[in-house]
């Protein structure tokens, strides 16, 4: 009993009772995030290619990427906020974003559609099998593999290295350029690579 | 001979936020044995190592648990790295271990307002957890996540982190050092926490080592092991030495992972001291195959975490033990002969993280 101190609290009762709350009314007063905080993934659609590597590189599988229809599909109750999709997007058209998304009773997917493709929900029968063909410039970026013209190519290796999929291999002594189809997501990041302009997405 | 009687404790109990079930066998007052069952929050992630790159298992194996996450990033990150002879460079060795140190502290300060919360010692319990909170907002500045961080890739980590950071996170060790003093002595000083504390739960050393114990359970009883000193992350050219008490009762425990929280903050200071600058990590190429089995030292105790590759790039195997695994049976041995009043107070001394166990 001789270790029962009188009234140990009181410093500490009488410093919260004069210093400001530990706590922020939150509702009423916005919270502050940091700036790096992993809050929810916001999407360029403009720069989007469609590739797909964020939906595979998604540990919950909450993405989906649709190339016909040109659209990026997020399940916002799925999400983990883990960011691998952000360091898969090859165009970085990925962002963590801070700040989070508003709660809701049921879980709905957000879906972004691409300039040049159909709104969701509609599906008119006149764009879609001239789908990206009229779009000149998404052509030229996406949607299509990677063909090398032989007598240009001087077999740097350059593609191969910047394939976010390891889908090209090149032997410089052979002078052999193969790609693996199945791998390749046509991304066309090998195109922008090219030094001597060789490669062409069709 | 008194007339024995089974009592059902859990798996929802107000004063364990843990999904354990324990039929409690009764001798009036006095438990004279337990029988545990878990297996209420099984959701098999060790499953998922076969259908996941094992680059994007990182994010799953961190998700194992919300106290403990950083570690089991960590932990199955340094296992991949010597299966495929990586070698991180040295500030990313730093970094995961300002990090590793900051997950002690705040699990440290988590479980001591658990255990405050279980005395009923309200405002102690909130106290402790204020402090916590401000470890947590440093980690949300230099990781973007509060428990989750996601910062861990075979190969190093993903975010650098910059001198403004770095002085945010001492200034916060400092502010912590300063305002867990009065709440250290509330733990250890007051004659209501000690009356609960004191004697209560003894565990030998020899007992200890026999049954398994981990952690601070096992430092707590006076062994001294402590699977830093095994040499992982940059430990190795760090200096500190294991906080070991000798009396192994409940008090001790408690001791002990207060002395550890200003181990930490010591640790901390020094890895930051010596953050040496540089790349944050090397690039992994190719597919590990091999099998190795590495161990971590966890807030709550040694964790083993094994893999076994087959040179594609999914993995055959991945076996987590947590420390609560090891920590079970030297609990059951606790609890013979305690009143039953005492039960949640020692299950909570292990530090137990069910939902970590079942994986």
């Amino acid at each position: 009993m001789a270790n029962i101190r009188f009234l140990p609290f009181a410093h500490t009762a009488l410093k919260n009772l004069f210093s400001r709350p530990a706590t922020t009314k939150y509702p009423f007063e916005p919270a502050v995030y940091p700036e790096r905080m992993r809050g929810h993934i916001e999407i360029a659609i403009a720069d989007c290619i469609s590739c797909g590597l964020c939906a595979r590189a998604c540990p919950p599988g909450a993405l989906k990427t649709d190339r016909a229809a040109g659209t990026w599909t997020i399940d916002r109750f799925d999400c983990v906020q883990c960011g691998s999709c952000v360091i898969a997007c090859p165009k970085k058209c990925l962002r963590m974003a801070p700040g989070y998304c508003a709660p809701g009773p049921d879980k709905r997917s957000e879906t972004f559609t691409r300039p040049g493709f159909p709104p969701p929900g509609e599906k008119p029968a006149a764009p879609q099998p001239a789908g990206p063909a009229p779009e000149e410039p998404v052509v030229a970026q996406a949607g299509g593999k990677p063909v090398n013209d032989t007598s240009t190519c001087v077999f740097c290796t350059l593609c191969a290295k910047k394939c976010p999929q390891g889908a090209i291999t090149v032997d410089r002594a052979a002078k052999t350029w193969k790609l693996d189809a199945d791998s390749c997501v046509g991304c066309g990041i090998c195109v922008s690579a090219c030094p001597k302009k060789s490669l062409k997405l069709r | 001979m008194a007339k024995q009687s089974i009592v059902p404790f859990g798996p929802q109990h107000p004063v364990l936020p843990e999904p354990v079930h324990l039929d409690l066998v009764l001798e009036d007052e006095v438990v004279v044995g337990a029988v545990p069952s878990i297996g209420f929050v099984h959701r098999g992630l060790e499953k998922l190592v076969e259908t996941k790159d094992f680059k994007n298992y990182v994010y799953i194996a961190e998700r194992v648990c919300g106290i403990c996450s950083f570690g089991h990033g960590m932990g199955y990150c340094e296992a991949i790295e010597r299966v495929m002879n990586v070698e991180i460079p040295p500030r990313a060795k730093y970094l995961r271990t300002i990090w590793m140190e900051m997950s002690r502290v705040h699990s440290h300060l988590l479980w001591l307002g658990l255990l405050a919360d279980a005395l009923g010692f309200e405002s102690l319990f909130m106290q402790s957890w204020r402090l916590r909170e401000k470890i947590l907002d440093v980690f949300d500045l230099m990781t973007g996540g509060r428990v989750i961080f996601s910062v861990n890739t075979p190969g190093g980590v993903l975010k650098d982190v910059d001198g403004d950071m770095l002085r945010q996170l001492l200034r916060t060790v400092d502010e912590l050092q300063k305002e867990l003093r009065p709440v250290a002595d509330s733990f250890l000083r007051e004659y209501t926490v000690g009356s609960r504390l004191h004697g209560l739960g003894v565990l030998g050393p020899e007992q200890a080592v026999e049954l398994g114990a981990v952690g601070p359970m096992l430092r707590a009883s006076g062994v001294r092991y402590d699977a830093r000193q095994l040499g992982y992350a940059a430990y190795p050219e760090l200096d500190f030495e294991p906080v070991v008490l000798t009396e192994g009762d409940s008090y001790a425990r408690c001791e002990l992972r207060l002395r550890e929280l200003t181990q930490s903050f010591d640790l901390i200071r020094q890895a930051v001291g010596k953050l040496p600058e540089g790349p944050i990590a090397v690039p992994v190429k190719g597919n590990p195959d091999g099998e190795y089995f590495m161990r971590i030292e966890q807030p709550r105790g040694e964790a083993v975490y094994y893999v076994r590759a087959n040179g594609t790039k999914f993995l055959d195997r991945f076996r987590l033990r947590t420390p609560t695994t090891s920590n079970i049976p030297p609990m059951l041995e606790l609890l013979h002969g305690c009143q039953l009043a005492d039960v949640a107070l020692l299950i909570l001394t292990i530090d137990p993280c069910i939902s970590c166990t079942e994986r």
